[in-house]
């Protein structure tokens, strides 16, 4: 007997050991044929994949569920992303798969992922190089199938918004073999034609459909080209390399057309817009200026020497008034004080008092006789009464002594 | 080239719209003149004017293009 026995579970332990170990057995692509497909009540997938040389267990479990988008049948061909490692209770080896795809598409989708990776580093998905596309675009590239939902609709799309607008369209192949070839020589034709825009797609297909829009030759054809290219392959969900390197991406050809193509009512509105604003701001200005002409009217005219003078002629002219009133006023003060002064001396009149029955008497040369010393006996005197004066001579004189 | 020389004034289209957005903002302004507003009035109507002239009024049919670069009438 040798000397070193070992028991079963140690000789499993030691192979799975080396199996964890291995670099590439943690994580390979494993392409075949699905045979011996049981889903287990567990959720766990049990299969094995076989081709012309063998076959190798493989279980999905559930918790990997979601690497798989399909169900898996008898006969398929897929790649298979796993690792292999021991199930020890049978001592034998299996492969536990991680993600499962459809052989065909997984190799499409894995030279898909190097081409955008390899454009990528190239710098062609790179902002900097995105052209900007024209705000009216007179004539329009169009490359895509002759025939099909694509075209119709963005004719459709382009009648409506603008019916003036030439449209231009190389009928390409957008499937099969020569597609992408096809697709090349269409922007290669319209760019030395000369268009504005050109919007390179195709309605929706599978992801074989669609390929020709990820070939290296159209991205490098849309990169080069000048005129600006605008992308519409399939639906919104779809993303192809063209989509990256264009200059714009539509989600779908109607989407292209829409961006493609400026809105003929709604250009005709903005400038009917302009027209308006332009006459309202105008008028504006004007009546502006009109306002500030009369302040700056009305400021002059308070300046001028014109309006000092008549400001200057109205003081004078007050002044004038003023004057004359004062003198009314004196003057009728004047004359009143006349007429008191008349009323007073009335009240001393002479005349007044002979009416009263005195007399007035004076000397035979005119003055008033008040004392008996101005006169003597037989002398003439002159007694003035209201009608007449009457002559007479003085008979005798007698003093009087009179008190008071 | 015709082309070119079309080219060039498709981009006056928008380039006329962004001057005309410009002298209106300056329409507003109440330190320009109105000489200058006149002007700038004037511009503008002349500016819309060669943008209604841009457009094609003739509706036109889808053309295809071939291999040679020939056009011919889609039917």
């Amino acid at each position: 007997m040798a000397k070193n026995v070992y028991s079963v579970g140690q000789v499993n332990a030691y192979i799975k050991n080396i199996f964890i170990r291995d670099v590439v057995l943690n994580r390979i692509y494993v392409k075949g044929e699905i045979s011996n497909c049981k889903y287990h009540t567990s959720g766990h997938i049990y299969f094995s994949l076989k081709d012309e040389s063998g076959a190798i267990a493989c279980v999905m479990f559930a918790g990997n569920r979601k690497g798989l988008s399909f169900q898996l049948q008898e006969g398929q061909k897929v790649i298979v992303l796993g690792g292999v490692s021991v199930y020890e209770r049978d001592g034998r080896y299996q492969l536990y798969a991680k993600e499962i795809v459809l052989d065909g598409e997984g190799a499409l989708y894995q030279q898909f992922a190097k081409l955008k990776r390899k454009l990528e580093e190239m710098g062609m998905f790179s902002p900097q190089y995105k052209k900007d596309i024209p705000f009216y675009s007179r004539r329009i590239g169009i490359v895509t199938a002759p025939t099909g939902a694509a075209i119709r609709d963005i004719i459709n799309i382009a009648k409506r918004r603008n019916p003036y607008v030439q449209l231009i369209l190389y009928p390409a192949l957008v499937q099969g073999e020569q597609a992408a070839e096809s697709i090349v020589k269409g922007i290669q034709v319209l760019e030395r034609h000369g268009v504005d825009v050109m919007i390179v797609g195709r309605g929706g297909g599978s992801i074989e459909d669609l390929w020709a829009f990820n070939e290296e030759i159209v991205a490098k054809a849309i990169f080069a080209c000048k005129t600006p290219v605008i992308s519409a392959v399939g639906h919104e969900t779809d993303t192809t390399i063209a989509d990256y390197v264009a200059d714009l991406r539509a989600p779908t050809p109607s989407a292209a057309a829409e961006l493609a193509v400026a809105d003929y009512r709604q250009l005709l509105g903005g400038m009917e817009l302009f027209k308006n604003q332009l006459t309202d701001r105008m008028e504006q200005k004007i009546l502006w200026y009109r306002q500030r002409f009369q302040n700056q009217k009305l400021l002059l005219l308070h300046a001028s020497p014109r309006y000092k003078l008549n400001e200057k002629q109205q003081y004078a002219a007050d002044l004038t008034d003023k004057l004359r009133q004062g003198m009314l006023r004196k003057l009728e003060e004047r004359k009143h004080q006349v007429q008191l002064y008349a009323g007073r001396l009335e009240g001393c009149s002479p005349l007044k008092k002979l009416q009263q029955g005195y007399s007035y008497t004076e000397t035979k040369d005119g003055k008033a006789l008040q004392s008996i010393s101005q006169i003597q006996a037989g002398e003439q005197m002159t007694i003035h009464v209201t009608d007449g004066k009457i002559l007479a001579y003085v008979e005798a004189i007698e003093p009087l002594e009179r008190n008071g | 080239m015709i082309m070119a020389e079309e080219k060039r004034e498709e981009f006056q289209l928008e380039e006329a719209f962004g001057k005309i957005e410009a002298l209106l903002s300056k329409l507003t302004d109440r330190n320009v003149s109105l000489e200058e507003s006149f002007a700038l009035y004037q511009e503008g109507v002349k500016l819309l004017k060669r943008c209604n002239e841009q457009i094609d009024h003739v509706e036109k049919q889808m053309l295809l293009i071939d291999e040679e670069g020939q056009t011919h009438e889609f039917s």
